[in-house]
């Protein structure tokens, strides 16, 4: 019971992106880390370069590792136990002595171990490889320090057992280059993809999908030829290794951190695999230092890609949270927008139900008195019916700014625009007592641009004049222009108020936010139509009138 | 009842063509008008009747159209439809004499209502205003004497009283009062006093 619930919140924590539903049960994992452990390990044994006893890469501690940062330290115990009889099962069927084999486990843990305690010090929770610091931590403490502080542990041991003939510190030594090139392959491989959301899966395009195939496509066909040919000719091996780059560089750049990590991974079993069959530039020299070399080789591939993905996922990142808040603040100040013109949003659709009530009682009473005429009642039913779709239409435009949506660049008519900005804002206009001239133009071109937020910048200018009229212009004087016109290959809409103007100190500073002169104002609307504008590529300005009152004016380019 | 007059004010077509339509259910001559200005062009009140208006218009509101009406002596009762009604405007109207103030959409019997109870209002008024044009054609035809024997009469001098105020014979008073009593047409005292005090002004002003 106690494991069941703490693998529950170990996977609450760790497999909350995976979404399927399908959450391994505790002995489900445990099942999993088994044969994991067991099928790295096959891999350990296939890239030993025979006579070396030490395998060039040996995975299994990496995925022991790559495990316990995933899991809450809680689980650690018995994720570690479920490795112990997969370890005896491929150990022992290779005659070494069951000390020494034990020793390997607990060597093998102790790395896990270490390197686990070490990160989770420093970044609590689960750990996801998104950004530099946390994969530094990585390279650090599971890269560096775990493999290096185990093998001196793992040596001591072989020494201390008697198994085979290898000096003290060349088993540390050869240990170590084995483990840092698995930790550094195996670790991200595990981390990216297990905290991989599908949902991202599913969101790619099939040109994403046919672009990831043509990476990894390439990489194996480059790597083929460089890695896995027999040698033709050693002088040309240098530039060899500079082969499969481009292709690491590109799934860094394009396809994250995941990518990043397979194409590593891609290159590390191609590479060892070669040399292991004995193709591939490594072959012309002793079984050592073509590990070595690889391993050197291998490791200075993998870590500044490593890095740059990560890099440009942080980056990436930062950019779409940044959208998103531009989002959420737009909405935001949109909402409060439409709340300050709730009464007269009121008012607009108390019209239509107005007109719908006085008609339905008034053919009620015509059919009363038997006065109404077929003609009479038919226009009645006629007008309730327009009325009612006239209701209908406002409560739409009013979802549709309600909404919160992306941003989606479309053709737009301005004039359609303007049109349907002075709909929403007429209860306003005409309880504040504003008169409203239009001053559309012919023939303006379409402007590509997001139609809610165009009409949120245009509504946040109306709503600003109709205010500003009614605290400080006579009622007979509020006049409210609105204009369209093209100007120098711009599409230009003016909102002109006759009222009181601002002072010249004012001219930008109401752009900024937080900047009001209303009692109840966000201060928001202006800067965030100018935000609006700018992602529009156009521009966003106001300016005293001559002969009194504001004019604002928006230029957007023409589609 | 039916020859009543309703003007109908509103810049929604609509909602104009609506409330007429109710009013003409409800057999009252109807005219709409779809501004202020438009109907101060044609303002009509010959007729007895009343004003529906909405509060809200582009241009001049209702408040404002309520004081025009007041400054050019229009005394046709006014009642006010809104969509927006806050408390500070509807008791500005009311204040401004009102008859109701109807929050749309509302229901026809409180529309009929509120017109009837202005209706009526409108036909007393008239008829309190003829009363009192046809008092002040009787005052008119007196002579200033008599006028002033009047003023003292009402004042509740006695004939010898007046007679000393105006220095002569209390017989002559007493012609001049006899004539004043008949052409105001009255023939007590207490009808003379009552025909006065009608038509007294609450703001006694001399001009």
């Amino acid at each position: 019971m106690d494991v069941h619930s703490a693998s529950q919140r170990f996977l609450g924590l760790t497999a909350r992106r995976w979404r399927t539903g399908a959450v391994p049960g505790p002995l489900a994992q445990m099942l999993l880390v088994a044969v994991g452990y067991y099928a790295a390990a096959r891999v350990g044994f296939a890239f030993t370069l025979q006579p070396n006893p030490i395998s060039t890469l040996w995975p299994p501690n990496a995925l022991l590792l790559a495990v316990l940062l995933l899991a809450p330290a809680r689980a650690w115990w018995w994720l570690l136990a479920a490795a112990l009889p997969a370890h005896l099962l491929i150990e022992l069927q290779s005659g070494v002595p069951t000390a020494m084999v034990l020793g390997w486990y607990a060597s093998n843990c102790s790395e896990a171990l270490i390197g686990a305690a070490l990160v989770r010090a420093f970044a609590p929770g689960p750990l996801r490889l998104d950004s530099l610091r946390k994969a530094g931590l990585f390279l650090l403490c599971a890269v560096l320090a775990a493999p290096l502080l185990s093998s001196f542990f793992d040596a001591a041991l072989v020494r201390l057992i008697g198994w085979g003939e290898s000096e003290y510190w060349d088993l540390v030594q050869r240990r170590f280059a084995s483990n840092v090139l698995a930790e550094l392959t195996v670790g991200p491989l595990i981390l990216t993809w297990a905290t991989f959301s599908s949902a991202r899966l599913r969101a790619a395009t099939p040109a994403r999908y046919a672009e990831a195939a043509l990476i990894f496509g390439g990489l194996f066909a480059v790597c083929l030829v460089a890695f896995d040919l027999p040698q033709i000719d050693a002088r040309a091996a240098p530039a060899l290794f500079y082969a499969p780059l481009p292709f690491l560089l590109w799934a860094a750049v394009r396809l994250g951190t995941p990518g990043a990590a397979s194409a590593i991974a891609l290159l590390t079993v191609a590479t060892i695999g070669g040399a292991v069959s004995g193709l591939g530039p490594f072959t012309d020299r002793t079984a050592e230092d073509t590990a070595r070399e690889m391993q050197l080789f291998l490791i200075a591939a993998s870590v500044p890609m490593l890095l740059l993905a990560v890099a440009l996922e942080e980056r990436s990142r930062a950019e779409r949270e940044a959208h998103e808040q531009r989002l959420q603040l737009t909405h935001l100040a949109r909402v409060a927008m439409l709340g300050e013109l709730s009464g007269g949003i009121a008012h607009e659709l108390n019209q239509p139900l107005t007109a719908i009530l006085s008609n339905a009682q008034a053919a009620q009473h015509f059919i009363a008195n038997k006065t109404g005429s077929p003609q009479v009642l038919s226009e009645i039913l006629q007008d309730i019916v327009l009325a009612d779709l006239r209701a209908g239409e406002i409560i739409r435009r009013l979802h549709t700014l309600f909404k919160r949506g992306e941003t989606q660049f479309r053709p737009l008519d301005m004039n359609t625009v303007v049109g349907e900005v002075l709909d929403i804002a007429r209860g306003d206009l005409a309880t504040r007592s504003v008169d409203v001239r239009r001053h559309l133009g012919e023939s303006i071109p379409a402007v590509s641009g997001d139609r809610v937020e165009l009409q949120q910048v245009l509504l946040n200018l109306v709503v600003n004049a109709s205010e500003a009229m009614s605290a400080g212009t006579a009622p007979g004087r509020r006049v409210l222009t609105v204009c369209t016109g093209t100007e120098a290959g711009m599409v230009k809409v003016s909102v002109i108020d006759s009222g009181p103007g601002f002072p010249a100190e004012q001219h930008e500073r109401m752009f900024e936010a937080f900047y009001t002169t209303k009692a109840q104002g966000l201060g928001l609307g202006l800067s965030i139509s100018r935000a609006i504008v700018r992602v529009h590529n156009g521009h966003l300005w106001g300016e005293a009138n001559p002969g009194g009152g504001a004019s604002f004016h928006v230029t957007l380019p023409a589609a | 009842m039916s020859s009543a007059q309703v003007s109908v004010i509103d810049d929604d077509a609509a909602v104009l063509r609506s409330v007429g339509r109710l009013l003409q259910a409800a057999g009252y001559a109807v005219q709409t008008f779809s501004s202020s200005q438009d109907f101060l062009t044609h303002p009509g009140g010959g007729a007895p009747g009343c004003i529906v208006m909405d509060l809200s218009m582009p241009g001049m509101g209702g408040l404002d159209l309520q004081q025009a009406l007041a400054k050019k002596a229009d005394r046709r009762p006014v009642v006010f439809i809104s969509g927006q009604g806050s408390i500070a405007t509807s008791v500005a109207a009311m204040k401004a004499g009102a008859i109701d103030f109807l929050t749309k959409p509302f229901d026809a019997s409180r529309l009929l209502g509120a017109v009837s109870a202005a209706i009526e209002r409108d036909l007393s008024s008239r008829g309190a205003q003829r009363e009192r044009a046809a008092v002040e054609g009787r005052l008119a035809s007196l002579t200033p004497r008599e006028r002033e024997v009047l003023e003292m009469v009402a004042a509740g001098k006695l004939n010898k009283q007046i007679a000393a105020a105006l220095g002569t014979a209390e017989k002559t008073v007493k012609v001049h009062r006899a004539r004043m009593m008949r052409k105001m047409q009255v023939d007590s005292l207490a009808g003379l006093i009552r025909t006065w005090t009608s038509i007294q002004p609450p703001s006694a002003s001399s001009a």
